[in-house]
């Protein structure tokens, strides 16, 4: 037992009692309240550095592993655990999670107390769903993630929240049910919940691979969102407050991706080969449509939101190409979308803030008005535009890459690659047309001319988001170095299945 | 002693400046404007001038060093051990490298020091200047990287300064109301896009033939692959290397179309003409638009083996001599478009697109030197010429202004729709603008090709080698030269003879110091230019050298032939590499000298003392000429696609996503049934007394379905939370079950 990786999980919920004891609420005892929030999550950002220290590139299983049998009569056991699969993903939530707290400050008004404890109980979720490596306990992280964002959107959301809230619930959670099943299958055959067990002893359950595959595939594509599962996600985006939308298009649609390569690859191996080609078919339409549909959007969260669907489709290219570059390029890639599509959120908020409006029609001329925030929303644009020496390019071209020297799509991998590669000259067809109208033209409203530049806060968040972006984009390799070894065993792990399919 | 080392000083010179500038800039200007435009704009200057300096000592210590190439590595960029994937920052230094950087370097010197002399007053001033700066950084990695990622880098870059500068003055509308210059920057920007397309999957493919992206170990390895007839496994497929470099050498040319605005995505190069004229100059005439140029020289090896190979597309042509094909017919179709044209910069702009269409044609029929040498003295007098049309403008403006001052301007306001860069303004601006009339003089006969003027030599170089090897292409280039030399002369006279035919041009003023020295020191390097790969000027002294370069004769051929490896590979008889000749063919000379003599005569017989007023119709309006020169394909985009895309993507957002897919389908139908399911549930199964857990299961299903249908009540909240519940118990049911 290391219980570094329990505590940095159960972190956040010592937050949210010292947050409990805080008097009523009173206006004074807002700011402590905040203050203990955003004191919590930057301790818990540290504690994920630490685990980074501790964390060895070299090996390729889990490190810092904290295991106990749990409800020994059914083989569920209280397992963490971290590796090269994970590190980044830990690491994002905890960094993410800090920033939206911190922007938070200002812009939530009401039941202040409620919003923060569930803003922490979210973090304690999410980083629970990464370092679990026991079914079951992942399951129930999974699942209790749903909870705090269902209140996010529903008690601090846009108009249409209490919709937009049940909707993000229900969708998920009639999703996740079938990937409940499929657990308990696995567990009760194989006798163990445990994931290293259950890819060794994968054998157990080898003949219902296949409906195991769609079962978790399933619960993941809808978190991702994998078109055409995407109905729920611009609802979503659009109705909860800037600090859900950071995290929620920041961590919860990576939680999906993870899964996807945590879970579904390892396995089912065969099955993953099976359906690669069937699933990137979907991952390159959701890059097309998500693009083109965003271009079409008059509100700049819904523009964003329907965004993420296309940066999404491809990580899952990524993903489904089942070799390094492609798995590498798609776990960098959920890192560089959480940072630049969360900088956008941020940005929208602030505007969001001052206006009142997501409509773009309201804006117009607001680099003028505020040159600051408007340079350095164009850089987190062109980030999400993949200009090469900023993060998102790095991913990009890595996943389109391992997309063309795929396997799992022979024997015409330059096909989905050359479609995938479309969503390049898109994503500058929607960002700019989105920057040109907020940004460029005269400033005419009273509202616009009415605006002012960044706060010295604001201005370190979104700095720190410009760090990441600029980091990644121009020295990925510590990066890559992180996962290199684990993206690594699990692609021999997955192409010696090939050649016994062979 | 070398300099080697100093290399990444002409990328970190210009990043001092762009942050200082950006930073601080305009603090300085709005403090102090005159001290602060001077600050911000030589700060910018110097940090280019630095850049030359440092380019020129690379340049001296290549030649004191055998002019072998030297790689300058930075450090890691992306690493990927398991995919064998590495790409490194890192420079490369080599005489095509140091060619480019001190076309940049020197040609940006001028034009920054010009620009603070243009941009004098614009409250934008220390933005423009960071901008500037920023060019010149991604135009230097463009040209200094030594694999084609980080040249893509560059690439990337130098579109995105293009889109900021041509955009510059996003704030302005048109007569319409439709904000032109931010939507040129943009259309620029996605017409660039759709040309990088093609580059990325060109770089995939070759990562995955090579196995790298570096520049020497693609070319060595593409030679060696081709000479053991070597074939290339693909997702599972065998594919002959000759194959494989077709599909990548014609993926580069798309993009070649896109950043060096050929057919079909040159549509984007006119619209740019929206930015300010300094940026015009530099970015859309001498430096950025030749990246396409740079990029065929750099991959000769790549196209002379697909030349060598007689790989074609489709059994229809070469990737080679459809490169030359589409630059010929973009500097015929180019050069008759500005035949149309009345705004000053946009005949520039044509004819920009045309003389790019010059040095693809002539890198697509194998003359790579002859496309730099174009290259390098079109940056110089195309450059005089866009500078020269700025103070132009600048004089038109002021006269303009002074008008407008002098109080009997009433008629003369901006309702007449004065444009002072509408050449029919304009008029006998020789004597008001003596200085600038004489340095465009000189261009404008450069451009059409008049001996002894740098693009005279340049050009015949390119006729000389299609007229060797190349017939139809030597013949289209002929007479795109001829349509150079006409709206050359319809220009000269529109713009500077006959009679002012607006008060503002007759009230023109000559511009400052500041903008006309650059003009004159371009206007030198315009008269001596040619110099710079002088042929032998006869067969036998080509012959006495062996056909080689020696002492003042073809310097840059046997400057640059240390960076192109197909000439090497040639002379060993592995590579068809077609050479062009190396004197002054008298047929060819002639023929340039007469079509130009003869464009420029017949220019004058039809445009002599025309028009007489700024309202007269063109001469040619009612020709057929006119009609030819009407390319469509700008008007297919924008009046086609562009509103065809538009409605689609209206219709996919609105009908397809929102009717369909999340009204009708998730919002009824999945709704509906499982509302349907869960009172089923509850009414039926509950009722036949299953056993507890599921009977809280099923009431929580049916008060979820209540609650779905009581979405709008408020109560929904609680609802929710009842599913939550339910999911518990589901969990805690089969939990027990397991038991």
């Amino acid at each position: 037992m290391n219980w570094i990786l329990t505590i940095v999980t159960f972190l956040p919920l010592i937050g949210v009692l010292a947050i409990l004891l805080t008097n009523p609420p009173k206006r004074g005892s807002e700011n402590l309240v905040k203050g203990i929030a955003v004191v919590t999550s930057a301790i818990t950002f540290l504690g994920t550095l630490l685990i980074l220290m501790r964390f060895d590139p070299g090996t390729p299983g889990l490190q810092l592993v904290d295991r106990f049998d749990w409800i020994p009569s059914w083989g569920i056991q209280y397992f963490l655990g971290v590796d090269g699969l994970s590190i980044l993903m830990v690491l994002l939530t905890s960094f993410i999670s800090m920033l939206a707290i911190a922007s938070s400050w200002n812009a939530i008004k009401t039941q202040v107390k409620q919003f923060y404890i569930f803003c922490l109980l979210l973090e304690t979720g999410m980083l629970g769903v990464f370092l679990a490596q026991d079914l079951f306990l992942f399951y129930i992280f999974w699942e209790f993630t749903l909870v705090p964002m269902y209140f996010l959107i529903g008690i601090w959301g846009g108009a249409r929240r209490v919709y937009a809230s049940i909707k993000f619930f229900l969708y998920t959670m009639a999703a996740s049910l079938l990937m409940l099943l499929a657990i308990l299958y696995m567990g009760i055959n194989a006798g163990t919940f445990s994931l290293p067990d259950l890819i060794a002893g994968r054998a157990a359950f080898a003949g219902a691979q296949d409906l195991l595959f769609l079962g978790f595939f399933l619960a993941f594509a809808v978190k991702v969102p994998i078109f055409p599962f995407h109905s729920w996600l611009p609802d979503a985006h659009t109705e909860a407050p800037t600090a859900g939308s950071i995290i929620l298009a920041g961590v919860l649609l990576k939680m999906g991706t993870y899964g996807l390569i945590r879970f579904n690859l390892p396995l089912f191996p065969e099955a993953a080969y099976r359906y690669a080609p069937a699933i990137a078919v979907l991952a390159i339409i959701g890059i097309i449509y998500g693009a083109i549909v965003s271009f079409a959007q008059k509100d700049v969260k819904k523009l964003v939101a329907y965004s993420s669907i296309s940066h999404l489709g491809f990580v899952t290219l990524g993903i489904f190409s089942l070799n390094a570059a492609g798995i590498q390029g798609a776990i960098l890639q959920g890192v560089n979308h959480g940072l630049s599509t969360g900088a956008l959120f941020f940005l929208v908020g602030v505007l969001y803030e001052q206006t009142h409006t997501r409509d773009m029609s309201a804006y117009g001329g607001v680099w003028k008005i505020m040159p600051v925030f408007s340079v350095l929303s164009l850089i987190v644009v062109l980030s999400s535009m993949g200009l090469p020496g900023l993060n998102g390019f790095v991913g990009e071209f890595t996943i389109l890459l391992g997309s063309m020297g795929a396997e799992s799509l022979a024997p015409r991998p330059w096909i989905f690659t050359a479609f995938a590669t479309t969503g390049v000259i898109l994503a500058a067809v929607y960002l700019l047309w989105m920057f040109q109208r907020v940004f460029m033209g005269p400033a005419e409203t009273k509202e616009v001319k009415g605006l002012r530049d960044m706060n010295r806060g604001e201005l370190v968040i979104m700095l720190s988001f410009l760090l990441f972006i600029f980091w990644i984009g121009i020295a990925p390799s510590l990066y890559f170095h992180l996962m290199d070894s684990s993206v690594s065993a699990l692609v021999s792990h997955l192409s010696s299945t090939l050649m016994a399919l062979r | 002693m070398n300099t080697f080392n100093l290399a990444p000083l002409i990328l970190i010179l210009p990043v001092i400046g762009l942050l200082l500038n950006g930073l601080f800039g305009r603090r300085f200007v709005e403090a102090n404007p005159a001290n602060g435009e001077r600050l911000t704009g030589w700060l910018a200057s110097l940090m280019t001038i630095g850049a030359f300096l440092v380019s020129l000592s690379l340049f001296l210590s290549l030649l004191a060093h055998g002019f072998e190439p030297i790689i300058v590595p930075l450090f890691n960029w992306i690493d990927i051990p398991s995919a064998d994937f590495l790409v490194n920052w890192a420079m490369q230094v080599d005489t095509l490298s140091v060619t480019m950087m001190l076309v940049v370097t020197g040609v940006g010197s001028l034009i920054h020091i010009y620009a603070i002399g243009y941009m004098h007053g614009d409250p934008d001033f220390s933005r423009f200047f960071t901008y500037l700066n920023l060019f010149i950084f991604f135009m230097l990695i463009l040209v200094s990287g030594s694999s084609y990622l980080v040249m893509f880098v560059g690439w990337e870059g130098v579109g995105l300064c293009s889109y900021l500068l041509i955009s510059f003055w996003w704030a302005r509308l048109d007569k319409n109301g439709v904000p032109a210059n931010a939507n040129a920057g943009r259309k620029a920007m996605i017409m660039n896009r759709i040309g990088d397309f093609g580059v990325i999957l060109a770089m995939i493919l070759l990562f995955w033939t090579f196995g790298t992206l570096d520049y020497q170990a693609v070319f060595s390895g593409a030679v060696e692959m081709f000479e053991a007839n070597h074939m290339v496994a693909f997702g599972g497929l065998s594919v002959p290397l000759p194959t494989v470099l077709t599909a990548v050498t014609a993926l580069f040319l798309l993009g070649v179309t896109g950043k060096s605005a050929q057919i079909p995505l040159y549509t984007w190069l006119p619209d740019a003409m929206a930015g300010p004229t300094p940026v015009s100059a530099l970015i859309h005439a001498a430096t950025m638009v030749t990246a396409g140029v740079y990029l065929l020289v750099r991959s000769n090896v790549l196209y002379e083996i697909v030349r060598t190979s007689g790989a074609t597309i489709l059994g229809l042509i070469s990737t080679p001599n459809l490169v030359a094909w589409v630059g010929a017919l973009t500097a015929f179709f180019a050069a008759l478009i500005a035949f149309s044209q009345n705004d000053i910069k946009k005949v520039l702009a044509y004819s920009t697109v045309s003389q790019l269409g010059f040095m693809v044609a002539a890198a697509g029929s194998g003359a790579y030197v002859a496309a730099m040498f174009h290259l390098v003295t079109h940056a110089f007098f195309k450059a005089l010429l866009f500078l020269g049309s700025g103070s132009v403008i600048h004089g038109m403006e002021h006269g303009h202004h002074h008008l407008a001052h002098a109080g009997h301007g009433a008629t003369h306001t901006d309702d007449d729709g004065f444009d002072p860069q509408d050449m029919r303004y304009m008029g006998g601006l020789r004597r008001r603008m003596p200085t600038t009339f004489i340095v465009y003089l000189i261009g404008s006969l450069a451009l059409a090709g008049i001996i002894p003027l740098a693009g005279f030599w340049s050009k015949d170089e390119i006729l000389l080698h299609d007229q060797t090897y190349a017939t139809p292409i030597f013949i289209v280039l002929a007479i795109a030269a001829l349509g150079t030399a006409f709206y050359v002369a319809r220009q000269l006279i529109m713009v500077f003879f006959g009679k002012p035919r607006h008060a503002a041009a007759e009230h023109a003023a000559e511009s400052p110091a500041l903008m006309t020295t650059p003009l004159v020191v371009l206007a030198g390097l315009t008269v001596f230019g040619g110099l710079l790969n002088l042929p032998y000027l006869t067969r036998a002294m080509a012959e006495a050298n062996h056909n080689h370069p020696a002492g003042i004769f073809l310097m840059l051929e046997s400057w640059l032939e240390h960076s192109l490896a197909s000439f090497e590979l040639a002379e060993e008889g592995i590579l068809a590499l077609p050479r062009t000749p190396v004197y002054l063919s008298l047929l060819v000379a002639g023929i340039s000298t007469a079509l130009a003599v003869g464009g420029l005569l017949l220019g004058y017989l039809v445009y002599r003392g025309r028009p007489r007023t700024s309202s007269e119709p063109d001469r040619l309006a009612r020709t057929p000429i006119w009609w030819w020169s009407v390319l469509p394909l700008n008007s297919l985009y924008m009046k086609g696609f562009v509103p065809l895309f538009n409605r689609f993507s209206v219709w996919l957002a609105d009908k397809v996503d929102w009717a369909f897919w999340h009204d009708f389908v998730h919002d009824r139908v999945i709704r509906d049934i499982f509302v349907t399911g869960a009172e089923f549930s509850a009414n039926v199964l509950d009722a036949q007394g299953v056993d507890g857990v599921v009977n809280g299961a099923g009431k929580t299903t049916q008060r979820l379905a209540r609650g779905l249908r009581l979405t709008q009540t408020g109560y929904a909240r609680t609802y929710a939370l009842a599913v939550l519940l339910g999911a518990v118990g589901l969990l805690v049911y089969f939990l027990f079950m397991a038991g």
